[in-house]
């Protein structure tokens, strides 16, 4: 196959996806027909590109131009090209795109006739045509374009369900946060103009003076931290991925929020050359930050959605760490720890594309059979939808990285990194480092009892309302679009090196270096780079360490428990006559430990309401609420915005009188000012 | 020929000087018709000239036009929306007139310094040409916002338009008939609309002080 071919597949994908969106736009009237040959259109085009994909990371070529357009105004030109990285990112979202689209001919089903889906698989065309062309830009008009078409189609998808205040608070939110982002990104673009003269995305390194490149790297964060939801820019989140459906959700928080990703390194490494210590250590502890405060909020959600929200921010969180590692590896000329940390964070990046793909459609499947997204409502649904649950469990084990599966890999990996930058590192960062080493396991350990809360309340245990009562095991389709999620999640855990291999090439090209040939395998899970040996931990020890343990506690087990007999009887009720599902643990009690330990960042609060009844012995009704905040939103964001409309309104009010006078005179004033002005140039 | 042209843009500056030291809105309305006969004459002077040089009499039908639309119609559309509106006496200026005077001789100072650093003019003659007419346009924006009565803002936009024709007359000795036609027909219209505005200000405010629109913001 040569280069051709390769953008006769490109294209293909995209009038593929964009015939889909069409079709369902002339459907419209027909719900079903449009939804499932959209759908289906869509799932023919991600497979084209996960294979053109998969073809070019392993192919030799290092980026070919797939268009360029150009026009007769002088920086205007349209061109787009593909890159390893962009082959990366395209791979992770056709694979995410594929199990979606799948799964949407039927999750759509429970809007047939009350929604326009035919405007809903528009829509999503869209979005994924404009990521596709986010990720394969080959200049900052193209892309600043496809990220601006990817963030309004993305907000009509979130407020798809429009009429409910909660959605159009979140569109809300998010179309301004969006935009803050936009603007910074647009400012780094134009100051990058301004200095090489060209709109491409290529390097530029040598012709910004330092400053100027330390400004553009801060407008760079803030643009793309905003869209990649670090904290303290992360409050659109929260709103948007419970608002949206959650094929939508599933598709923003698994690859539209790694765009940012995407378009960090595609600047920082190849536009701005590399950079510097200090962009290296800002990232570190952004990210470390995020991954923090971003688990902790999630374990006090109660809300499924919500909670995978924040869990998404404490992803990122851990992909920055490992961005940042390599930028601080690549400044000090440290080729193995750039290229170790940066295969980290894209391993991770797809594993948590897969998880939590996997994890927002088993939330969807949950809402579409109980219509509820409150863990409080839901508990036993085990039973009623075992395959649910169980591509459920594999994603939270993922997620909470667990050994075997994928989740453990690339955290295994950004640890690996950290330990690595801690043996060759002077003394200040040293401190950083295993202060992110620290930050990052005691957000794995949230992790993990984050998502052993979510499981164990909604799937385990007794149906806590009638709606799980009565729930059903979701259709064939959803079922196939999630399992496949899962089954990648397990493939990737057992055989990392497939993932490792792809990268390979791609670490080359952005880094000049790459660890891959080095990482010497004793079976197929257990890697660690020649060279790191100083600091190394070997997850065989971690297996060999598991197993002996489990052999001694279950022969204990065994030695003192001999004798004793067993017998099946129903759970010890304390003798109180009859156990129902309002006595379980709940997801609320669940996290009270938590609650307690980081008062600081929770700022809990109890409100008892008591409706008096007769006597004050007996109530008529007692109503307990536990409140946490949002400090960010509390502390930050809402006194920010008063401040705004309160020094709008006072500009507003004194620049617009109502006098025609006045009006008047600005002209005459800007009319002198110019004569005057041109008079003394 | 030329000295003729530089009487007569020179006049034009002086008519909006009376302009500015006005103090009736009747007054207004008469100077404005002055300083549009001394246009009128202006384009016939230059359009006599280009018959004999060239043979186009096309300056010279701007002539007439401008005769029939500025001397004759919109001073007569005016005056009857001033006597409908009710005519009183009354002040009708923020600053008063000497200062206005003294700040228009500003104007007209600031503008010949702006306009003698462009270098791409070589033409003097021309040169002062634009030096007068760029001053009648500054001093109609400043009438328009000098006078209370929307009368003043009528009339301050149709000194600008004035100044304006001037320019384009005296430095390119007339523009296409076509633009010269969509202009008048532009101000025209423009007098029309704001004279019908003009009533119903009045209707609704009991006056045509603009300081009373104020509360119209949102």
């Amino acid at each position: 196959m040569h280069s051709f071919n390769l953008q006769l597949l490109y294209f293909l994908i995209l009038i593929t996806f964009l015939s889909g969106a069409i079709v369902s736009l002339i459907l419209s009237k027909n719900n079903r027909l449009g939804n499932i040959i959209s759908n289906i259109l869509y799932s023919i085009a991600s497979l084209t590109g996960i294979i053109t994909s998969i073809y070019f990371l392993l192919s030799d070529k290092t980026r070919i131009i797939l268009l360029h357009i150009n026009s007769n105004i002088p920086f205007l030109s349209f061109k787009l090209e593909m890159g390893k990285l962009s082959a990366y990112f395209i791979l992770t979202l056709s694979i995410l795109t594929l199990c979606v689209s799948i799964y949407s001919i039927s999750y759509l089903s429970q809007y047939y006739g009350k929604r326009n889906t035919g405007g809903f698989n528009f829509l999503l065309g869209i979005f994924i045509v404009s990521l596709i062309l986010v990720f394969s830009s080959g200049n900052m008009i193209v892309f600043l374009l496809a990220w601006e078409i990817m963030s309004l189609s993305s907000y009509f998808l979130v407020i798809f369900e429009s009429e409910l205040p909660a959605t159009q608070k979140a569109g809300t939110i998010y179309l301004v946060m969006t935009h803050i982002a936009t603007a910074f990104l647009t400012i780094a673009f134009l100051t990058i103009y301004a200095y090489s003269g060209s709109f491409d995305i290529a390097n530029a390194a040598a012709l910004i003076p330092t400053t100027v490149k330390n400004i553009i790297f801060i407008c760079l964060v803030l643009g793309f931290g905003t869209k990649a939801g670090i904290i303290p820019l992360h409050i659109w989140l929260p709103y948007a991925h419970p608002a949206a459906p959650s094929n939508v959700s599933a598709l923003m928080s698994g690859i539209m929020i790694k765009t940012s990703v995407f378009g960090l390194i595609q600047f920082v490494f190849v536009v701005l050359g590399g950079g510097y210590d200090w962009w290296g250590i800002t990232l570190v502890i952004l990210g470390s930050v995020s991954a923090v405060l971003g688990v902790a909020y999630a374990f006090m959600e109660i809300d499924i959605k919500r909670l995978l929200a924040y869990s998404s921010i404490e992803n990122t969180g851990i992909i920055l760490i490992g961005i940042g590692l390599s930028v601080y590896g690549y400044s000090r000329g440290n080729s193995i720890l750039s290229s170790l940390a940066l295969i980290a964070a894209l391993i991770h990046l797809l594993n948590h594309s897969l998880f939590k793909g996997a994890l927002f459609l088993g939330a969807g499947s949950v809402y579409y059979s109980t219509h509820s997204k409150n863990m409080e409502k839901l508990g036993g649904l085990i039973k009623k939808m075992p395959y649910t649950a169980l591509f459920f469990l594999i994603a939270c084990l993922s997620i909470s990285s667990m050994p075997f599966f994928n989740g453990f890999i690339s955290e295994w990996f950004t640890l690996q990194a950290l330990f690595q930058s801690i043996g060759v590192s002077p003394q200040g960062f040293k401190l950083i480092a295993i202060l992110a080493a620290a930050a990052l396991a005691l957000s794995g350990a949230l992790a993990a009892a984050c998502f052993v809360k979510t499981f164990g309340i909604s799937f385990l245990g007794l149906p806590r309302s009638t709606e799980a009562q009565n729930s059903k095991e979701a259709p064939a389709t959803m079922l196939i679009g999630s399992g496949i999620l899962t089954l990648l999640c397990v493939v990737l855990g057992l055989f990392p090196k497939i993932a490792l291999t792809l990268l390979n090439k791609l670490s080359y090209s952005v880094v000049h270096n790459s660890v891959v040939p080095d990482l010497k395998g004793f079976s197929s899970f257990v890697y660690y780079p020649i060279g790191l040996e100083t600091n190394k931990i070997s997850p065989m020890f971690i297996l060999v360490a598991a197993i002996v343990l489990v052999g001694i506690v279950f022969c204990l087990f065994k030695l003192i428990g001999r004798g004793s007999k067993q017998r099946t009887y129903s759970t010890w009720d304390c003798g109180f006559r009859e156990l129902n599902p309002r006595m379980q643990y709940s997801a609320t009690g669940f996290s009270k430990p938590l609650r307690i330990i980081f008062r600081a960042i929770y700022r809990p609060s109890r409100e008892l309401q008591t409706e008096e009844g007769t006597s004050p012995y007996y109530p008529k009704s007692m109503k307990y609420v536990v409140l946490t905040q949002s400090v960010f939103e509390k502390y930050l964001y809402i006194p920010l915005t008063h401040l705004f409309t309160s020094f709008s309104k006072k500009v507003r009010s004194s620049v617009q009188t109502g006098s025609v006078h006045t009006y008047l005179l600005y002209i005459f004033i800007a009319i002198i000012a110019m004569l005057i002005y041109y008079r003394f140039s | 020929m030329d000295s003729c042209l530089n009487l007569l843009s020179i006049l034009i500056l002086l008519s909006s000087f009376i302009l500015v030291a006005n103090k009736r809105v009747i007054s207004y309305i008469r100077t404005f018709r002055l300083q549009s006969l001394l246009l009128a004459i202006l384009s016939g002077v230059i359009g006599i000239y280009s018959i004999e040089k060239t043979g186009e009499i096309d300056i010279l039908i701007v002539c007439v036009i401008t005769f029939a639309v500025k001397v004759v119609l919109i001073p007569k559309l005016l005056k009857t929306t001033v006597t409908k509106v009710g005519y009183k006496v009354e002040k009708d200026f923020f600053l008063n007139i000497p200062i206005s005077i003294l700040i228009c001789c500003g104007l007209f100072i600031l503008t010949y310094f702006s306009v003698s650093t462009i270098n791409d003019i070589k033409d003097a003659q021309v040169k002062a040409y634009l030096v007068n007419s760029i001053s009648v346009i500054l001093i109609g924006l400043f009438f328009m916002i000098s006078r209370k009565k929307a009368i003043g803002q009528i009339i301050g936009f149709l000194v600008m338009e004035n100044g304006l024709f001037t320019t384009a007359v005296l430095t390119t000795h007339g523009m296409p008939m076509i633009v010269e036609l969509g202009l008048f027909f532009d101000v025209l219209t423009a007098v029309l609309i704001m004279g019908i505005l003009v009533f119903r200000i009045n209707e609704n405010f009991d006056s045509i002080d603009i300081n009373k629109l104020r509360n119209l913001k949102g």
